[in-house]
């Protein structure tokens, strides 16, 4: 059942494909075997020159938000690719960690600086040369099945001013208010309103859907779909999943989509099933 | 044990500094020992509020330089014993101090005081983040206008981001005539986009603006005015006093009902 019929028809402008986004260029934070491995964006990698300021912000923000899956104590490796990283910096991100739990031990980084750095004040450093990582980035995008990362958890409210990026599902337990942003490249769920902007399949997979218990976005993308809010609300709002379907992107209940709707691989999009 | 508390909004004009000044005006009435810090560098107006203007001599910079000890900068007010002012210097800008430093001065006025109330300035920079530095509670003002909610959102985000997790709301400047006709948000749309707890809801009142000009908070001279009742109230609620909402509604229906289904008092 299509509960917006205006979205699907009037809301729903074809985007060109430049609204498919990299979902990489912001840290990223892994499980490695038994360690916590932090990413933080390289130079190169993210387009417009993030100053250490934001990465340092985001980094706090990401690290309280996330769901704290780690033990207490658990030992995390610090990866800054190409970007350069001195000793203060270090030392606050490592302040930072501690007061979750988490204890910084290593220093994976490509900078001869950084590595400097990271050795100075007591890490055990690795350092990679420069030449195979950047031919590794410029493979990355090529690669057409990428796979997906592990669903990111976010414990709480996603406020205006941030924007969460994950190369994989993002689970909201919380709202999404206006102002702020989710870009996966998988599902986005958010266990509450969706009322800012959310990307899903961000790198161009049209299965992804987004759901929310209340859907009140101010703009919602499936892969390269955008779609904007209807100009009226419903009174009364049920679970919703959004998807891509014959129209561009359209809403259907979410308590029984996956009767309703199958994904046809063929025609890219999610059709209603014959029963 | 003083509690450093900041107050802040992210937009400006939503009433960070009126608040600041009738709040400090509250609670030294209510016989506390408060000192008010105007983190506002290059744009202060809080002793233009408090009517302290003319006794200001030196101001924070004066403190961080060297040039005065801590003690001297700060103002008395003229009738209540116990409130105090830090001015901020007017003739530099917000860059010219730093977190650090603001922390080193509001940790030494903590000593002597049992509130320290920071009035922070408009924006989310270097200004604001030497207001917050060393919070351990937030008092967010907003005004129910998207524009204002929005920036309040985005301020909340930042000072859970600091680990200052004691955050209430303010919401000035209530029109209950025009949120009746629906057409304004209400104090419930506020708090449900917000998320933090209320404590308090300041109506619109002229007699704001008369006591602003005349430097001359509410609590003193119109006690029993809207307002001034409002203010006095948060500030009770500040001391951890259960005070139940005001009703300025003008008809039935009313706000304090609202507000009491909000809270299932």
């Amino acid at each position: 059942m299509v509960l917006e019929p205006g979205l699907t028809t009037k809301g729903t402008l074809s985007a060109p494909a430049s609204t498919l986004v990299s979902c990489c260029s912001q840290i990223q934070i892994k499980n490695e075997e038994d360690r916590l491995l932090v990413v933080l964006p390289g130079e190169a990698e993210a387009n417009l020159e993030l100053p250490w300021s934001e990465i340092w912000q985001e980094l706090k923000h990401l690290i309280q938000r996330k769901e704290q899956s780690w033990q207490p104590g658990t030992l995390v490796t610090l990866e800054t690719q190409d970007r350069l990283v001195d000793t203060v910096q270090l030392q606050a991100v490592a302040e930072m960690l501690q007061e979750v739990g988490l204890r910084l031990t290593k220093v994976r980084a490509e900078r001869r600086q950084t590595a400097v750095a990271a050795a100075t004040a007591g890490y055990s450093v690795k350092q990679r040369s420069r030449t195979s990582l950047t031919s590794l980035a410029v493979s990355e995008p090529t690669e057409v099945k990428e796979l997906l990362a592990e669903p990111l958890y976010i414990k709480n409210t996603i406020r205006s001013g941030v924007e969460i990026r994950h190369s994989g599902s993002i689970i909201v337990c919380g709202d999404l208010n206006p102002g702020g942003s989710v870009i996966a490249a998988g599902d986005i769920f958010v266990w509450g309103r969706l009322r800012g902007v959310a990307h899903a399949g961000a790198t161009g997979n049209r299965q992804s859907r987004a759901m929310a218990l209340q859907m009140e976005f101010t703009q919602l993308r499936i892969a390269d779909k955008v779609a904007r809010a209807p100009q009226k609300l419903p009174d009364i709002f049920v679970p919703e999943v959004a998807f891509i379907g014959g129209t561009g992107i359209s809403l259907a209940r979410a308590n029984d989509f996956a009767k309703t709707h199958t994904f046809s691989a063929r025609g890219g999009m999610w059709v209603r099933t014959n029963s | 044990m003083s509690r450093i508390i900041v107050i802040t909004s992210g937009k400006g004009g939503v009433g960070k500094t009126t608040v600041t000044s009738n709040l400090g005006a509250a609670l030294a009435r209510l016989n506390r020992k408060v000192a008010l810090v105007d983190a506002d560098f290059g744009l202060r107006n809080l002793d233009l509020l408090l009517g302290l203007e003319e006794r200001v001599v030196y101001t924070a910079l004066d403190v961080l330089a060297g040039e005065c000890r801590l003690a001297q900068a700060l103002v008395k007010h003229k009738q209540l014993n116990g409130l105090v002012l830090l001015p901020a210097a007017q003739n530099r800008n917000k860059e010219s101090v730093e977190p650090e430093q603001m922390k080193t001065i509001i940790t030494a006025l903590a000593k002597g005081y049992d509130y320290i109330v920071v009035d922070s300035p408009a924006g989310i920079e270097l200004g604001f983040r030497n207001a917050i530095v060393a919070a351990q509670e937030a008092l967010i003002v907003t005004t129910p206008e998207i524009a204002a909610v929005r920036d309040a959102d985005r301020v909340i985000g930042l000072l859970e981001a600091e680990g200052v997790s004691k955050i209430n709301l303010i919401v000035n400047r209530v029109k209950p005539h025009m949120i009746e006709e629906n057409k304004m948000m209400s104090v419930e749309d506020v708090l449900e986009l917000l998320g933090v707890p209320l404590i308090g809801v300041v109506p619109d009142n002229e007699q704001v603006i008369v006591a602003t000009n005349r430097g001359e908070p509410l609590v003193i001279g119109h006690q029993n005015s809207l307002p001034g009742l409002a203010f006095q109230n948060i500030a009770r609620r500040i001391e951890g006093e259960k005070v139940p909402f005001l009703d300025f509604s003008v008809g039935e229906g009313n706000l304090l009902t609202r507000l009491r289904k909000i809270f299932g008092g």
